[in-house]
């Protein structure tokens, strides 16, 4: 048989990204570029469409400045790079479908400016839906958003113009790190709807500089520790549960260097919050090292709390949420409520941090409002806030300090994801990023699963509150999982050159203990499937479409070897909405990803659809 | 041992011994594949237990007394009281854990 069902070899990222390179390098050496007519090239890296690199040289060494002009003078972005006589240069923060007026000026010297032409913004780019600026508000960092439904991590200026965006959905936290690139999410999906490969270590212009595989892979949140090396939650490596490890990643070799398990200090079940699945028993969705106190603080959205654990022993140290259905052994953790000032738990939680005089802040969703089911308020009854907690571990004593949010209702709702940041004392933002209405109302439902309804509405809202003063306010279109305030260019390496390092290693995707008996039917899977195998580097990716119902198993098979993958054509798959960004409108499709770590020798890819096991004409060699 | 059951003989023959009933669809997939991992179990537990299989749509009164609301759900029963339910596709190694607690 030598017909195949679709099939495609896609290079890493990274790969791509060192090919362009290189050919770019290449025509600089070869070419006579100058600081009249310098090379310039859009789009370098072939994911930051607002970015350009633009190269010359000079006789002798002098830095260089670079001024992109912002629109009627408004959002103007100038940085000077140090001295060189090989100017090799990002150009960051270029406005979408615009003529970019952009300045370069040598020191104490000549200018030239250049017109750089950008295509329209993606389709994908969020809508600025209201942007509210106090004269107080003058940072000139832009707001960083990374999605949580189909949109692309993106950044706005402080006039509402979007700056800087990705065409890869990255996604979760973007952690800023010492030598200012930055940390996020692989766009590479492992298991719907909980986890990715694993992080980007990435530049502004979008460049990977390491990419780091973890076996258990990675969802949410990543910290830096002092050494360099990185916190980051993940799975067991038996998937069994989810969103309960934490592992300690080298930040040369991606090596494991520690692990702690939640299910060591916890009982999953126990205080379980009313979005508890017993597979997300904890859903851990935000992390943060306290170097004060050499402790760890999680988010636990399906507890309903806040915990801190012992960064050397792994031991529980505290838990803070509403003490009520937790068992009796574990009542010596939490906290009671001291005096009678306003006060309320935090359900459901998320982007918990600890303040540096170590109070406790998160984004409390306000999800079900309760732990005791016939308590449970409905979205349209319950309020989102930004909290400030002050605890005393020695008397186990809580108070509220300040929030913002409750006041606003429904309006400010979000049933899931949303952050706060710390800028000083009582300088905050919160960012309430899973906004979803249902036609007048908050939706009941999680809007990831309505896509396609026209009576849903989602939206994401960030404020920044100065002194009990909200001095910005930006609605955008679309749930937005964080938000952050970063410059794009830095004091550091702007743009290291050289080829994106691997690091790190893939686990061993799941296998199906038990196989359907029967025998290959000979036919190729029919094309009414639609069905389309990726082969990258270190795995590959099939997707179909197949009707609820059907039963499909994908099998890799050779002389001595059989390897099952169940695919759930269940309309209802999702019990979380981690990685909504990939969640397909039509629930038919089905994606299966699968590692060839751990499998070794060349294999038929085949599939079994109800009581026929089909070829797919296509060899896998692991 | 696998039996395909009805309402009447499901309250007869559960209420003794170890009964794992699954409530299932004819049109739901992991119901199917669930179908392949009990004939594992039952070949693997042997007469530790009577897997009864009970189809949703003839079955509608005792799945809304026993509150089914998704398929597949399994529910282990001794002596006709149930001691441990699950909802969703499980493995062979999950579900033989749960009868050997039992």
């Amino acid at each position: 048989m030598t017909e195949r069902i679709s099939y495609s070899f896609c290079e890493s990222l990274r790969a791509q990204q060192a090919a362009a390179e290189s050919s770019l390098r290449e025509e600089f050496t070869q070419g006579d570029y100058t600081l009249e007519k310098p090379l310039i090239k859009l789009n370098p890296y072939l994911i930051n469409p607002l970015s350009a690199l633009v190269a010359f040289r000079t006789p002798e060494e002098t830095a260089v400045t670079v001024t992109i002009f912002g629109k009627n003078n408004k959002g103007t972005i100038v940085h000077t790079f140090p001295r060189e006589k090989e100017h090799i240069l990002p150009i960051l923060g270029l406005y979408g479908g615009y003529d970019n007026q952009v300045e370069l000026r040598l020191y104490g010297g000549r200018a030239q400016r250049l017109t750089i032409h950008t295509e329209p913004l993606s389709e994908r780019v969020p809508e600025l839906l209201k942007l509210h600026v106090e004269p107080e508000y003058t940072s000139e960092d832009l707001i960083f958003v990374t999605p949580s439904l189909s949109a692309l991590a993106t950044a706005f200026d402080r006039f509402g113009e979007v700056r800087w965006h990705l065409t890869v959905p990255v996604i979760f936290e973007m952690t800023r790190l010492k030598n200012r690139n930055f940390l996020i999410g692989t766009e590479r999906v492992m298991q719907m709807p909980y986890y990715m490969s694993g992080l980007y270590e990435m530049t502004m212009m979008g460049k990977i500089v390491k990419e780091y595989s973890i076996p258990g892979g990675y969802h949410h949140d990543q910290w830096e520790m002092e050494d360099g090396n990185i916190l980051v939650l993940t799975e067991g490596e038996s998937y069994e549960t989810v969103e309960d490890v934490i592992v300690l990643l080298s930040r040369e070799t991606g090596e494991i260097l520690k692990t702690w398990d939640l299910k060591d200090c916890l009982v999953p079940g126990e205080g379980p919050s009313g979005g508890y699945t017993p597979k997300d028993w904890f859903h851990n969705n935000a992390l943060w090292y306290d170097s004060h106190t050499n402790s760890i603080t999680l988010s636990g959205r399906h507890v309903d709390a806040i915990i801190n654990i012992d960064y050397d022993t792994g031991r529980l140290n505290w838990i803070l949420g509403d003490p009520e259905t937790w068992p009796e052994d574990k009542q010596k953790y939490f906290f009671q409520i001291k005096g009678d000032g306003d006060f309320d738990w935090p359900y459901e939680q998320h982007g918990c941090l600890v303040t540096p005089n170590g109070g406790i802040m998160c984004f409390d969703n306000g999800h079900y409002r309760s732990k005791i089911r016939e308590k449970f308020r409905l979205n349209r009854d319950s309020f989102s806030r930004g909290v400030l907690y002050r605890i005393d571990r020695e008397t186990m004593t809580i108070e509220q300090l300040w929030q913002y949010g409750k006041e606003r209702g429904e309006e400010f709702f979000s049933s899931y994801i949303g952050n706060v940041e710390w800028y000083g004392e009582d300088h905050y933002l919160v960012h309430s990023g899973g906004i979803q209405y249902y036609g007048e109302h908050a939706s009941e439902k999680p809007a990831a699963l309505l896509q396609g309804d026209p009576n849903v509405r989602a939206e994401s809202i960030t404020v920044e509150v100065l002194q009990g003063k909200v001095i910005f306010e930006m609605k955008i279109e679309g749930n937005f999982y964080r938000a952050k305030k970063m410059s794009l260019y830095h004091e550091g390496e702007n743009l290291p050159l050289g080829e994106g390092i691997l690091a790190g290693r893939m686990g061993v995707t799941p296998e199906f203990d038990t196989l359907i008996p029967m025998e290959p039917c000979g036919e190729l899977l029919p094309y009414r499937y639609e069905a389309r195998l990726t082969e990258e580097e270190d795995r590959f990716v099939f997707k179909a479409i197949f009707e609820g119902g059907q039963m499909v198993m994908l099998m890799l098979e050779n002389e001595t070897q059989e390897h099952g993958y169940f695919i759930s054509t269940s309309k209802n798959k999702f019990n979380a909405l981690c990685c909504g960004t990939f969640i397909e409108k039509d629930p038919r499709n089905i994606t299966l990803n699968v590692n060839k770590a751990g499998l070794k020798g060349t294999f038929d890819v085949r599939v079994i659809v109800d009581d026929k096991k089909y070829e797919t004409g296509i060899k896998i060699t692991c | 041992m696998i039996k395909e059951v009805l309402e009447d003989e499901f309250r007869q023959s559960s209420k003794e011994g170890l009964v794992l009933a699954d409530f299932y669809s004819t049109t739901c997939g992991p119901c199917k594949m669930l179908a392949f991992v009990l004939a594992d179990v039952d070949k693997e537990c042997g007469d530790k237990v009577t897997i009864m299989k009970l189809d949703f749509d003839k079955n509608r009164a005792l799945a809304e007394e026993y509150g089914i609301t998704g398929y597949p759900t399994l529910i282990l029963l001794k002596d006709g009281e149930e001691i441990k339910r699950t909802t969703g596709l499980q493995q062979k190694p999950a579900i033989i854990k749960m009868i050997e607690e039992a």
